[in-house]
């Protein structure tokens, strides 16, 4: 959408919201991918931290 | 391969069933193959038979039903961890009967050349049978296997686990880790080269021998979570042989006036029988059912065609269906909500199931099985092939390694309860298009990226990130002109034919709910695109970065908006 006249925030970013509760679940121990989300999650790794190395 | 001087580790992937089990290794090339033992099954039936002192396992064993039933083991996969009063023995009826042990089930079989009964414990029989297992296996590579991730039901409880792991280790395996049999299907066909990641809902159904379990999956950039659950051990393969035994039995009595299924050995045959019509009528149309010395010396010969096979078992195929059904509802979604459905196990092989599934959801779902999808791998092989990639993943792992990887504190996340995603077309929130960037069940932290299209003239633009819920549109179209109906009343019944009320039509539309953040991306070119990119941490921050693409000098837009919990902090 085009930005309307007058619309003004700090660094032009404005956050209005929160993101609604989460539920917890546990994610299957399986494939590559939960293997490098446990990887990340052990090192307490972002994920550009990750991408890295 | 280099192997470890200390201990070399040979994993397989094993798929312990009721009725059958399967081996499968990982090639070099990443290859998965299912492993055929030296009969040349690659389903190998999960039975072990005793001839004076002699032991037979899989499909030697299972010939034995007729001839020794009471020294041959089935369906024993479901007692192992159990207390005897927990355990049903029905489909134990026909090869030797469990007893109550001090620990669970046990079975009294002549395993010895002497002419003595002996009880053998659950966990000593699922060790003779992995040994079995494990020896084929190690034939066929040339190396000894120590080591393998084996599936599990999801409703297999710890004991059983523990259990199992026990027995394996008494013959020779290392139980590297337990894998869910659905989330093993799910793995197999998102292992394939072609295959792309994708945020989708995959329904399971697994239809075995004697249970038939349904799994209702998230699968979000190939994490697995499982949102719902259904079990049902009265409609299975074994009801399916079931109706062909019925059938054929009548049409014995019709000739011989005696009833095959009242004689034990008479009855064994026919079961037999009827599951190898099954599985001819799998791939055939026609059938042929032939027992020699049926009852009382009587041959039987006869066929069927797959029609009337389907005929008969109709009532099963539309139970596992209203099963999938039911499952899809206690995930607390919709059938509209699945993006595909992985038929495993092996009775998927009969067409009719697959169809009955493809009719009972809403059209253009895909379902994965041989009837339905030309590129569908083998349902059979399924959980066997997931197992076998899982343990090329973790063989060179420490123990130690796959059990905190394992461990709770890494698998338990937060799971998004709405998605998230970007609002575009207008800036109202009630006419404009969302478009979701995270689904919803997404496990955080999680990073996603895509590029929006910016209105044509380019300009000053609005960025909204909202969250958005995906809701049922009910609609009916505007009544056709009904045809005129005949002067002639037609007798026949099924007059209530989708002509005739008019089809309400169920869609699935986005809608935005609460918004997040705005931002204002400057001087966009015409015609450009924004790329965005949304990071959910755990703490259910959300850093959204806006860049114009092509545009390689500006940094973009960086902004965070707060989580519930204390912000993480983000290297930049």
């Amino acid at each position: 959408p085009v930005l309307p006249e007058g619309w003004t925030a700090e660094k032009d970013f404005k956050a209005v919201g929160e993101v609604s509760a989460a539920t917890n679940r546990s994610i299957e121990p399986v494939g590559p991918h939960f293997l490098a989300h446990a990887r990340r999650k052990r090192h307490r790794r972002t994920f550009s931290e990750d991408d890295r190395i | 391969m280099s192997d470890d001087e200390s201990q070399s580790r040979v994993a397989i992937g094993i798929s312990f069933g009721n009725s059958y089990s399967s081996i499968a290794s990982t090639n070099n090339d990443g290859n998965t193959i299912v492993i055929a033992n030296e009969d040349g099954d690659r389903q190998i039936p999960s039975m072990l038979s005793y001839v004076s002192g002699e032991e037979f396992h899989g499909q030697q064993a299972k010939s034995q039903l007729v001839r020794n039933p009471t020294n041959t083991v089935a369906y024993f996969r479901d007692f192992i961890g159990q207390d005897f009063k927990s355990i049903d023995p029905t489909p134990c009826s026909g090869s030797a009967h469990p007893k109550a042990g001090s620990d669970g089930a046990t079975f009294n079989i002549k395993d010895t050349e002497e002419d003595s009964e002996n009880t053998r414990t659950i966990s000593e029989i699922t060790t003779r049978h992995l040994k079995r297992l494990q020896t084929s296996a190690s034939d066929y590579l040339g190396k000894g296997v120590n080591a393998a991730v084996i599936t599990v039901p999801t409703n297999f409880t710890d004991k059983q686990k523990e259990a199992l792991t026990a027995s394996a280790k008494e013959a020779g395996i290392e139980v590297l880790q337990y894998i869910h049999e659905p989330v093993s299907a799910v793995l197999a066909y998102d292992a394939r080269p072609d295959a792309k990641l994708s945020d989708k809902i995959v329904v399971v159904v697994d239809i075995g021998g004697i249970r038939t379990d349904v799994t209702v999956i998230a699968s979000r950039g190939g994490l697995y979570s499982i949102l719902a659950t259904a079990h049902d051990y009265d409609v299975s393969g074994a009801q399916f042989d079931q109706a062909l035994m019925d059938h054929f039995a009548k049409e014995f009595i019709k000739k011989h006036k005696t009833d095959p299924r009242e004689d034990k050995r008479a009855l064994a045959k026919l079961k037999l029988e009827s599951e190898a019509v099954k599985k001819a009528l799998s791939i055939g149309t026609n059938a042929s059912f032939s027992v020699e010395s049926l009852v009382s010396g009587i041959d039987f010969t006869s066929t069927i065609n797959r029609t009337r096979f389907e005929l008969i078992g109709n009532k099963y195929f539309a139970s596992i269906s209203r099963l999938a059904l039911s499952a899809v509802e206690k995930a607390g979604l919709d059938p509209l909500d699945v993006s595909e459905i992985i038929c495993s196990g092996g009775s998927s092989h009969t067409p009719k199931v697959a169809r009955s599934l493809q009719s009972a959801f809403p059209e253009g779902i895909p379902v994965l099985a041989p009837a339905t999808s030309p590129t569908s791998l083998n349902p059979s092989e399924l959980a066997v092939r997931g197992a076998a990639i899982q343990a090329s993943l973790i063989s060179e792992f420490e123990t130690e390694d796959i059990d905190q990887s394992t461990h709770p504190m890494v698998t338990a996340a937060p799971h998004l309860g709405k998605a998230i995603g970007i609002l575009s077309i207008s800036g109202d929130e009630s006419s404009g298009v969302f478009r979701p960037l995270v689904e919803a069940h997404t496990p955080v932290p999680v990073r996603r990226t895509a590029q929006i299209a910016v209105p044509r003239e380019g300009g000053d633009v609005l960025i909204k990130i909202c969250e958005g819920v995906s809701q049922i549109k009910v609609s009916t179209p505007a009544p056709q002109p009904k045809a005129e109906k005949k002067d002639d009343e037609d007798e026949d019944s099924d007059e209530d034919d989708s002509e005739d009320e008019p089809e309400e039509v169920r869609e699935r539309v986005w809608k935005a709910e609460t918004v997040l953040s705005e931002a204002a991306l400057r001087g966009v070119k015409k015609g450009a695109k924004v790329e965005v990119q949304l990071d959910v941490a755990a703490d259910l921050s959300v850093r959204v970065t806006l860049r114009q693409v092509g545009d390689k000098g500006g940094k973009g837009l960086i902004g965070n908006i707060k989580g519930s919990a204390k912000e993480n902090g983000h290297a930049s």
